[in-house]
């Protein structure tokens, strides 16, 4: 769908900005609500997340000793930066992205790994054993987790011949949907966003039973509202992009919500049915099979095109 | 305590007396160099409430219901090991019936117990369908208790000389229906437990402990019969009604934390085995019999198979209404040691889990005070100086 | 060999109720046996004393007004009180049971929890007195 709005609305009001923030808290709930009913139980409340967040703006902010304290309260504030930028190249809710331009897809997919990246570095700023643990987790998921991720994400890039996300968006609603052209990628691609998210199973970076929080032991109040916001977002970003690119491209905000509510609900699936796996196994998995898969579906595409050429 | 590297990457990661992975405090140590533990200590004392010294004052009868509350989930067994000792003392033996109905308390304590460490342990390994699945079928075991005794833990159905409540026909059919139901849920949990990836993926291999460590450790309970260390009192040195109706021991030999779990599972569905067994010929007599007030001089032992192992009680009387000395030895006080030999060389993220694995009690541990002071007279404390010594030491 | 062998779980809740009870919207009645707020009849008290002796909380007073007349009153300690029921099976004439509607007791001040039991004469001669007097003298 393509609007014309003021762009600075866009970047303050929707689609970027409040609308965001708020569909970052309504996937939140989704999620929670989605999982709490395959274990059965109730799960909370729609206005639930906005309570969350609300409660810990109203709290204490404690800056533990030893911390850098301009880190401690930058991080974050750019990792939802971050996350908010990456939104604006990606066709959140239907809408055609504002600012996209070419080889906005490598651009997005930074932003999103300077998010994860700023959530380490949180930890690694604070003074504190189960922070530190937790940081090296996060960063060792980073690089096990993004390079198959990326790799299924450019497979859909390939097929469409362009690094822009909108033009693949537009690209995908056209032809047969990848799901079923690029099946391996698209497994890559699901479980590569479960991991870059830190979603069960892969959430030994801030194992609750382990190590307290992981990186976001020491957060408490604004700060942990903002990363809680900024995770979510990428939720919502993630969803996006797998769904645009492996569900046939989103172009208007009902298929943006079936298509990704389709997705969210086989993720809550996912995330309920498997023990969590450590850190070691998640690493050792991830980079052997799933770097694999990613290669063998890169190699299928070109194969593919180079025939496809061939031919014609 | 500040984080200062001292040489070759020793880095200690505290696990408690605050921590999501405990349900109760206890304070671990574990020196560990990257992700693997080299080293690894324990302290305890942060739950001690003073029992053994507030038993002295109180009668025989109000003992019951105090040592009934040192732990929530084996608290009937507590209760009935008290009982058995004093009984003992007393000389009576308690009506058949009564004992049935005490070795039915028991088992269906022991069902509950078991559940509610399948769901803690899932939970520790991040796979909370199964901690919340186990903890959704428990609750039938609960109203189970509740419809028996009117509460859903401390039971208070033991009394000095019999027990307080006893069990209709119509109560049984119902028991039975749950117990039916129970049964296929375990098998299913089985199931998963055997053959769940993931599952398997953090508990086959982890914390094995051989027989011979088993031994030389003191493990007890479920613990050690997964190192294929034979001993279960209920078997060994039978009392209530095991004589009567006896149990058969479940023994697994890999002695990994995978085996914990069969065992005690299996536990759980021998216990239903015997319920059933035990409602089929329920011997009848009276309820309770007499008991005086006052208990007369001497000493006794008492063991009794709580969920978690072998439950010791030393009970000494000099024949007045109060006990001159009462005295526990829990079990999971005896496989502390089996954690802390069995962490060093796993992986950090597999502390949680070892921990679990004995199904820890911290409750039912503290029966010791460390206390590390100079002071004059080192052997007898009055209930006021030990009273006095809290309050200095919290100033 | 399994993954994911609790997936058959997982999908049936989907489409059943949760099992959550929604309390206090839901309220399930007790247990015939449960152990609520305790009660006592003042007609067949004979002033034994042994509810008090047993209590493992000292959860129960019996003042006497007049022994031979039988006249007692029960203070009763709800705070203390742990409802283990051994003072039910102590006593020996059944003067003593424990509700199984009340106990949703939880109340704001500790008013409320220090229970009178008696016949509504002996009551308002206690407090009659324990308004003359500065302090009464309960009996253990």
């Amino acid at each position: 769908m393509n609007l014309t709005i003021h762009p600075l609305i866009v970047l303050l009001f929707f689609p970027g900005g409040l609308f965001l923030l708020a569909s970052g808290l309504v996937f939140q709930w989704a999620d929670r609500k989605l999982v709490a009913r395959f274990q059965n139980r109730v799960g909370p409340r729609f206005l639930q997340p906005l309570a969350d967040m609300l409660k810990l703006l109203a709290k204490e902010e404690i800056i533990p000793a030893g911390a850098h304290r301009g880190l401690f309260i930058a991080l974050p504030i750019i990792a939802l930066a971050s996350a908010l930028t990456a939104a604006l190249y990606v066709p959140m809710f239907g809408v055609q992205p504002f600012f996209s331009f070419q080889g906005d897809l490598i651009v997005t997919i930074y932003l999103l790994s300077a998010l994860t990246i700023s959530l380490g570095l949180a930890g690694a700023n604070s003074v504190d054993r189960f922070s530190l643990v937790g940081a090296t987790r996060t960063l060792t998921q980073l690089f096990s987790y993004e390079a198959p991720f990326l790799l299924a994400m450019i497979g859909p890039a390939l097929a469409a011949q362009s690094w822009q996300i909108s033009k693949i968006n537009a690209f995908a609603g056209e032809t047969t949907w990848f799901i079923v052209a690029q099946p391996i990628g698209f497994l890559v691609a699901l479980v590569g966003l479960m991991g870059k998210l830190e979603l069960p199973p892969f959430d030994a970076p801030e194992a609750e039973t382990e190590i307290v929080a992981g990186a976001l032991t020491e957060y408490s109040g604004r700060g942990f509202a903002l990363f809680r916001l900024a995770k979510d977002i990428e939720l919502v970003i993630g969803l996006t992009l797998v769904a645009a690119f492996y569900l046939g491209g989103v172009s208007n905000p009902l298929e943006f919500l079936l298509k990704t509510g389709g997705l969210l609900l086989v993720m809550a699936l996912l995330q309920t049915a498997f023990a969590r796996l450590r850190i070691d196994q998640t690493v050792g998995l991830w980079w052997r099979v799933g770097a694999l898969m990613g290669l063998v579906q890169i190699l299928a595409i070109l194969a593919g095109i180079y025939i496809r050429q061939w031919w014609l | 305590m500040t984080f200062e590297p001292q040489g070759e990457n020793r880095f200690i990661v505290p696990i408690g007396p605050q921590h999501p992975a405990l349900k109760e405090p206890g304070h671990f140590e574990f020196v560990v160099d990257g992700e693997i533990v080299t080293g690894a200590s324990v302290r305890l004392g942060y739950v001690h409430r003073g029992i053994e010294k507030g038993a002295e004052d109180r009668t025989w009868t109000q003992n019951l219901y105090l040592m009934e509350r040192i732990c929530g989930i084996c608290s009937h067994i507590h209760a009935t090991a008290f009982v058995q000792g004093v009984e003992k003392l007393a000389g009576v033996e308690a009506p058949p019936r009564a004992r049935a109905i005490r070795e039915i308390f028991a088992e269906l304590e022991r069902i509950h117990s078991h559940m509610l460490w399948l769901g803690v342990a899932a939970h520790e390994g991040g796979f909370d369908a199964l901690f919340m699945y186990s903890w959704r079928d428990r609750e039938v075991v609960m109203d189970m208790l509740e419809m028996l005794s009117g509460n859903r833990v401390h039971y208070s159905a033991n009394l000095i000389g019999g027990v307080k409540y006893d069990i209709p026909l119509e109560m049984m059919d119902k028991i039975r229906e749950g117990l039916n139901y129970l049964e296929e849920r375990l098998l299913h949990y089985l199931d998963v437990v055997n053959n769940d990836e993931t599952f398997i993926g953090r508990t086959r291999g982890i914390g094995t402990m051989t027989r011979e460590q088993a031994q030389l450790l003191g493990a007890v309970g479920p613990t050690a019969r997964a190192s294929n260390f034979a001993y279960d009192v209920r078997v060994d040195a039978p009392y209530a009604a095991y004589a009567e109706f006896p149990v058969e021991m479940v023994v697994a030999k890999e002695g990994d934390l995978h085996a914990r779990f069969v065992v005690r599972i299996l536990e759980t569905m021998e216990s239903i085995r015997v319920l059933r067994r035990i409602f089929d010929n329920m011997p009848e007599s009276e309820l309770v019999t007499r008991v005086p007030r006052r208990i007369p001089a001497g000493e006794t032992i008492s063991r009794v198979e709580a969920p978690r192992g072998e439950l010791f009680y030393f009970i000494a009387s000099n024949g007045g209404e109060k006990p001159e000395r009462v005295k526990v030895r829990t079990p999971s006080l005896c496989n502390w040691g089996t954690v802390i030999t069995l962490a060093v060389g796993h992986k950090l993220a597999d502390m949680p889990m070892i921990l679990a694995g004995i199904d820890p009690c911290f409750s039912c541990n503290d029966r010791l005070v460390m206390v590390k002071r100079n002071r004059q007279d080192p052997q007898v404390w009055t209930w006021a100086d030990l009273r006095n010594y809290g309050i200095e030491y919290y100033r | 060999m399994s993954f994911g062998s609790m997936i058959e779980d997982l999908i049936k809740s989907l489409f059943k109720k949760p099992v959550t009870r929604k309390y206090p919207f839901e309220r399930h009645p007790a247990p015939e046996r449960f152990r609520g707020t305790l009660h006592w009849d003042p007609e067949k008290c004979t002033g034994c004393q042994l509810c008090v002796k047993d209590c493992p909380a000292n959860a129960i007073e019996l003042i006497v007004i007049d022994k031979v007349n039988k006249r007692f009153v029960m203070r009763y300690h709800q705070d203390r009180c742990i409802y283990c029921s051994q003072c039910v099976v102590s006593c020996r004439f059944k003067c003593l049971e424990l509700s199984d509607e009340e106990w949703e007791q939880a109340v704001t001040e500790k008013q409320p929890l220090e229970v009178f039991y008696g016949k509504d004469e002996d009551i308002r001669f206690l407090l009659e007195r324990a308004a003359a007097q500065p302090a009464e003298t309960p009996c253990e």
